[in-house]
């Protein structure tokens, strides 16, 4: 009684919280930045085209995990749709918050979303991973590439890097001859997601992963991420002083105004890099694929997805929408609005791939297809948590790599409950 | 008209008047129901619900039924290493922080309680800090730290003395966040001084002149004790503020580098929102309350005694 008292006060709070949303008839949650902007936009058109109400409540990124969250917990229903950053797709769809959307496609005589989508961004709408039933659509298609001054590169003797080993011999003769001023590297070294989220792709080159296969062994403390680690550690001892508290702002500030050479970053900095107000580096900057370590190297996909919370009110609204922003003439605007796409008819379109600022979508694409999510777990935010502490450690020099390690293993052993 | 008459038509008259005069009898508590209904419901309830979560472990998914542990979550602070992290930075925090504040608030308001009439005007730009926003001021001071462009680094550049990373070195990453928060909150501390100082009565002084007692001996022996009840007000207050610092760690550090600047208030944020189980972070809560009340009290009995 009280724990139904409880809720249903919580849940008047929210709605109440967010009154302006309760009188339309598709309320949307999306994230700052441009991924929000652009379902913002997509929503506007919507709302005129289909004469309806379609409402967007944006909020900072942890922000929209922590509203989805409380609305999904107490069951609010005050927004019907919301634009999840791909890891979080576990954590929703395993308690409950997000509606399996089979139906909803049977419903439109499909079986689920047409081919022109990527397999991988269709992989991660699934739960389980790319065979449970879709519980989201994808509308961003960011996968991180690498950025780096070819110019700069070049000079240290390295044409185009391929490998880790190739990006540290050239950062390393850039950082010694910049004086404390100009460095050959720069990554997310912030606590947390940033320095996860920058050291996944180099682990995954080294053949190293947080789990085995059938997710029955956390195997972070390994020969594997041994290796991962110390080239991590190599990186870090070429890039600027405080890089351990950087993140995306710092990172791509320093490329943008040309003082450091290379960085792992996400696609929608593209833009920032090609804009003469905000950078001195337009058309100086390539873009690669992951360099190699003793594996294939491998992006961290981190894209944008539509989920309908399965306390809607209006969920076949919602659907629709969903299916007609994620259609490829929306896609292809909202890449027009900045938002890297998810199809392959958007990314080999030549309208688009003929302008300067499109040009790196055969790298992005190819980033896509060769990327790795970040383990598929609902306790992913914690586990992020808990590595993020111990490589934050490793990068400050507070403990040894082999510390961060073995650390993380404990902790995240801890956290799954495996041993 | 006989007196028992009048009486009896006195009280009809109360009874006959209904609505209007039973609303008239009970005024005060219909004033003073809203405010009650606000405190019930911003104060009073979330308090009974904190207790009643910090019990139980809460799934994330609505459809599972809270599951009653007892102090299962206060034995989990035990052995939590996190929480013994963040315990040990806020009591480095709030010790050095306060300490300083009330050092710097102290020295200033006594330097400039004599010539605050000739500059007044300084009160006014001591002030600013306090009155801004505390988000607005831990992304200036991000701005300020930042270590490639921050303008704090640069004039270490031009000084030629060697640039640090600040509020991203271990050994640097606290005493930034304590730097802020001194900037932000001595001018309140300098401010309930500057009141204490104002209130003080002139004859012990003139006493004490005529004695010959030297200006350190008079603030010995005669300011200080004169001013232990503002001194305690204001360490109170700012003891209770620092152990609930949040703003300045999100926007600055969240936490990092090494879990060097995570404090209670983040890891509570961190506990409840990123790992959604409430239950824990209401432990944690309760843990802080629990400490601030048992300082407020200690405090305040000292002050009694002091007076």
């Amino acid at each position: 009684m009280v724990r139904k008292f409880c809720l249903a006060l919580a849940a008047a709070a929210s709605a109440l919280a967010i009154s302006a949303s309760a009188w339309a008839d598709i309320t949307i949650l999306v994230p700052s930045g441009s991924e929000g902007d652009g379902l913002r936009a997509a929503a506007a058109d919507y709302a005129k085209m289909k004469n309806t109400k379609v409402e967007t409540v944006q909020a900072p990124y942890a922000n929209v995990f922590e509203q989805g969250a409380n609305a999904g917990a107490t069951k609010s229903g005050v927004f019907d749709i919301i634009l999840m950053d791909d890891p979080w797709i576990p954590f929703f769809a395993e308690n409950g918050h997000l509606e399996d959307l089979t139906s909803y496609f049977k419903g439109a005589g499909v079986e689920g979303p047409d081919n022109d989508f990527l397999s991988k961004s269709l992989a991660i709408c699934r739960n389980p991973y790319n065979s449970g039933p879709y519980v989201c659509l994808p509308y961003v298609g960011n996968a991180q590439m690498f950025f780096y001054d070819a110019a700069k590169f070049k000079e240290a003797g390295v044409e185009a890097p391929k490998t880790w080993d190739d990006v540290l011999k050239a950062a390393k003769a850039l950082t010694e001859q910049g004086g404390g001023r100009y460095f050959g590297y720069v990554f997310r070294g912030g606590q947390g997601n940033p320095v996860v989220a920058d050291f996944m792709p180099i682990f995954w080159s080294y053949g190293a992963d947080m789990f085995n296969a059938d997710r029955t062994k956390v195997t972070i403390d390994t020969p594997e991420g041994a290796a991962a680690m110390k080239a991590f550690m190599a990186l870090r001892d070429v890039s600027p002083k405080g890089v351990e508290s950087y993140n995306a702002n710092e990172v791509g500030t320093a490329l943008a105004a040309g003082t450091a050479a290379s960085s792992i970053n996400w696609p929608n900095w593209v833009a920032t890099f090609e804009d003469p107000s905000q950078s001195k580096m337009v058309g100086k900057i390539s873009y690669s694929p992951i360099p190699a370590g003793t594996k294939p190297g491998s992006s961290e996909i981190g894209h944008w997805t539509m989920g309908i919370m399965a306390a809607s009110k209006n969920k076949q609204e919602a659907f629709d929408f969903m299916m007609w922003a994620t259609t490829a003439e929306q896609i292809k605007i909202s890449a027009e609005r900045g938002n890297p796409p998810v199809r392959t008819s958007v990314f080999t379109d030549q309208e688009l791939t003929k302008q300067e600022q499109f040009r790196h979508y055969p790298v992005l694409m190819e980033a896509i297809q060769a990327s790795t999510p970040r383990p598929r777990h609902p306790k992913w935010p914690e586990i992020e948590n808990a590595f993020g502490i111990e490589l934050s450690k490793a990068v400050a020099g507070t403990i040894s790599p082999e510390e961060a390690l073995k650390n993380s293993q404990a902790a995240v052993e801890q956290i799954t409950g495996l041993k | 008209m006989l007196k028992s008459d009048k009486d009896t038509s006195a009280k009809s008259l109360r009874r006959g008047g209904g609505l209007e005069h039973w609303a008239e009898r009970h005024l005060r508590y219909l004033m003073l129901a809203p405010t009650v209904l606000i405190l019930l419901a911003l104060t009073i309830f979330p308090s009974i619900y904190m207790f009643y979560a910090a019990v139980h472990r809460i799934s994330p998914n609505p459809d599972l039924p809270w599951e009653f542990v007892g102090v299962g979550n206060f034995a989990r602070l035990l052995s939590d290493p996190q929480f013994h992290v963040a315990l040990r930075n806020t009591v480095v925090f709030t010790l050095v922080a306060v300490a300083l504040e009330f050092l710097l608030g102290l020295g200033l308001a006594l330097l400039l309680d004599r010539f605050i009439r000739r500059l007044s005007f300084l009160k006014t730009v001591l002030m600013i800090p306090m009155m801004l926003p505390p988000i607005a001021v831990a992304i200036t001071w991000k701005l300020i730290y930042e270590p490639q462009f921050g303008v704090l680094n640069e004039i270490m550049f031009l000084l030629g003395l060697p640039v640090q990373a600040w509020a991203g070195d271990v050994n640097l990453a606290m005493f930034s966040i304590i730097v802020a928060d001194v900037w932000q909150w001595t001018p309140f501390v300098f401010l309930l001084m500057l009141a204490g100082l104002a209130s003080l009565p002139v004859e012990p002084y003139e006493a004490a002149a005529l004695d010959g007692a030297s200006s350190w001996r008079q603030f010995w022996d005669l300011t200080l004790p004169f001013l232990k009840p503002v001194i305690a007000i204001a360490l109170l207050l700012r003891v209770m503020d620092a152990l609930r610092l949040f703003d300045l760690v999100f926007i600055l550090t969240g936490g990092g580098p090494a879990d060097r600047t995570k404090v209670l208030s983040l890891y509570i944020y961190q506990v409840a929102y990123r790992f959604a189980d409430p239950g824990y972070a209401a432990a944690i809560s309760l843990f802080v309350l629990f400490v601030t009340i048992v300082l407020s009290t200690w405090f305040m009995k000292r002050m009694r005694l002091a007076e």
